[in-house]
């Protein structure tokens, strides 16, 4: 293909979560969602919650992200290499019914336990929280359509 | 008689134990592995925190964040990362005799509190009297991102109300399956070598230089940056320290397996010996009997 794309890498703490090269990606930033095409200049903002989705062959692969940045710069190579740095990234595939069931029910327990919390274990359950209602809105959106496994 | 059936039981004992220490032997090894590879899958995203840290400080001279502004130190706040169980080796005494060797070292002026992850550590820095101001113990064997977030924020909101002008962190250092070494790391000021230091060994890439665009609160983006650098480096060296442990607990296990294994060959042979004498001595009764009735 003589098209440009780009590269695109989702980390999160735990592990290496995607990489491929993809035509454009779709973000949710802090300031709302942009879309990288290739050859973007190098940029650095925050992360929101909710999904990137990455075109590639004229298919969609949707991904659950919680929080962190996105880096967009180009390589030596003078290819665009975008990193999403995500507290948490999931591929929508990996979101089954049951997790997502595993996930509201969490969700709705957490929501009780945060009425007695104690403070330093708050931050952990509004994470936890974020978490869950994230994996759960974004499976509901991607339910219907289609994207590639 | 009553001596040999006492061996007999000494050699099922220690053939228990053998079992026993066989199997931790065993876990602890496939635990090591996960520790291990979670170890080095971490590093990738604490490159990219630190690139972009990196990248920002460059673009900016002075950044006000109180998290990166070093200030007079009166008050520290250590750290100390120990494992929850024993039976592993020196791992646990090693690591509280470097943070010992730092709270003799370090001006009387200065007061020094403790912060302890682990039931061991914290055991031991109560036995000496310091002061113990929170104590995290569960902690799962397969940390994960979330395990740390409460040690972080409260780390974070300590140093910023101004609790602690320094907080350090005494954790072991997983060099190998057979080395181990206690380390004393600084997590807060961010000090730009202390980063550096922890990454150098991990990244050695020539620096570049990228103009970025900013978008988003400037201000807020260093914030949680800096917050989320803290807590990476954090659980880092949790799984650091927790491949450590694991590793130690089955080299020393290892080693006990091997030891039960020599005593229960030297018993056996304690035994068959005073079996023989038994039966030679029987004999010898019984030939002594027939003599003297014949």
């Amino acid at each position: 293909m003589s098209t440009k794309q780009l590269k695109l890498k989702i980390v999160t703490p735990e592990r290496l979560v995607l990489e491929e090269v993809v035509d454009q990606v779709s973000l949710p930033t802090t300031l709302g969602e942009i879309t990288v095409l290739p050859d973007h200049i190098p940029l650095i903002t925050g992360l929101a919650s909710g999904d990137v989705v990455a075109f590639a062959n004229g298919e969609q692969i949707p991904m659950a992200v919680v929080g962190g940045f996105v880096e967009i710069k180009q390589n030596e190579k003078g290819e665009t290499e975008v990193a999403v740095l995500a507290d948490f990234a999931e591929h929508i595939a990996e979101l089954s019914e049951e997790k997502i069931e595993l996930a509201k029910a969490r969700a709705e327990e957490l929501r009780k336990k945060m009425e007695d919390k104690e403070l330093v274990d708050f931050e952990h359950f509004e994470a936890e929280l974020e978490r869950s209602l994230t994996r759960v809105k974004i499976a509901d959106k991607w339910r219907t359509r289609k994207y590639r496994k | 008689m009553s001596n040999s059936k006492a061996i007999k039981n000494r050699i099922k004992s220690v053939k228990s134990t053998k079992k026993i220490t066989k199997a931790m032997e065993l876990v602890s090894a496939s635990k090591m592995k996960r520790a291990v590879a979670s170890t080095l899958a971490s590093r990738l995203y604490a490159g990219y925190s630190w690139e972009i840290l990196t990248s920002i400080a460059k673009n900016t001279e002075n950044i006000t964040n109180p998290l990166f502004n070093e200030r007079e130190v009166n008050k520290i706040l250590l750290v100390l990362i120990t494992s929850n169980r024993g039976l592993c080796g020196a791992y646990n005494a090693q690591i509280i005799k470097k943070a010992l060797n730092l709270l003799k070292q370090k001006d009387s002026k200065i007061q020094i509190d403790i912060l302890s992850v682990g039931k061991r550590g914290d055991m031991a820095m109560r036995r000496v009297g310091k002061n113990v101001i929170a104590s995290f113990f569960e902690i799962p064997d397969n940390t994960t991102l979330t395990d740390v977030v409460p040690i972080a924020k409260f780390l974070v909101d300590e140093y910023k109300t101004g609790g602690y002008d320094k907080v350090l962190i005494v954790y072991t250092d997983f060099i190998s399956g057979l080395t181990q070494k206690p380390n004393i790391r600084q997590i807060l000021p961010i000090s730009k070598s202390s980063i550096k230091e922890a990454l150098e060994d991990l990244l050695d890439k020539p620096e570049q230089k990228t103009d970025y665009l900013f978008e988003g609160d400037f201000n807020m983006l260093i914030e949680t940056l800096a917050e989320k650098i803290t807590r990476m480096q954090i659980y880092q060296m949790l799984l650091e320290s927790n491949a450590s442990e694991q590793s130690s607990r089955m080299v020393a296990m290892k080693n006990a397996s091997e030891a039960s294994g020599e005593m229960i060959d030297d018993l056996t042979l304690v035994f068959n010996k005073a079996r023989q004498a038994n039966i030679t001595r029987e004999i010898s009764e019984i030939s002594a009997g027939m003599a003297s009735v014949g």
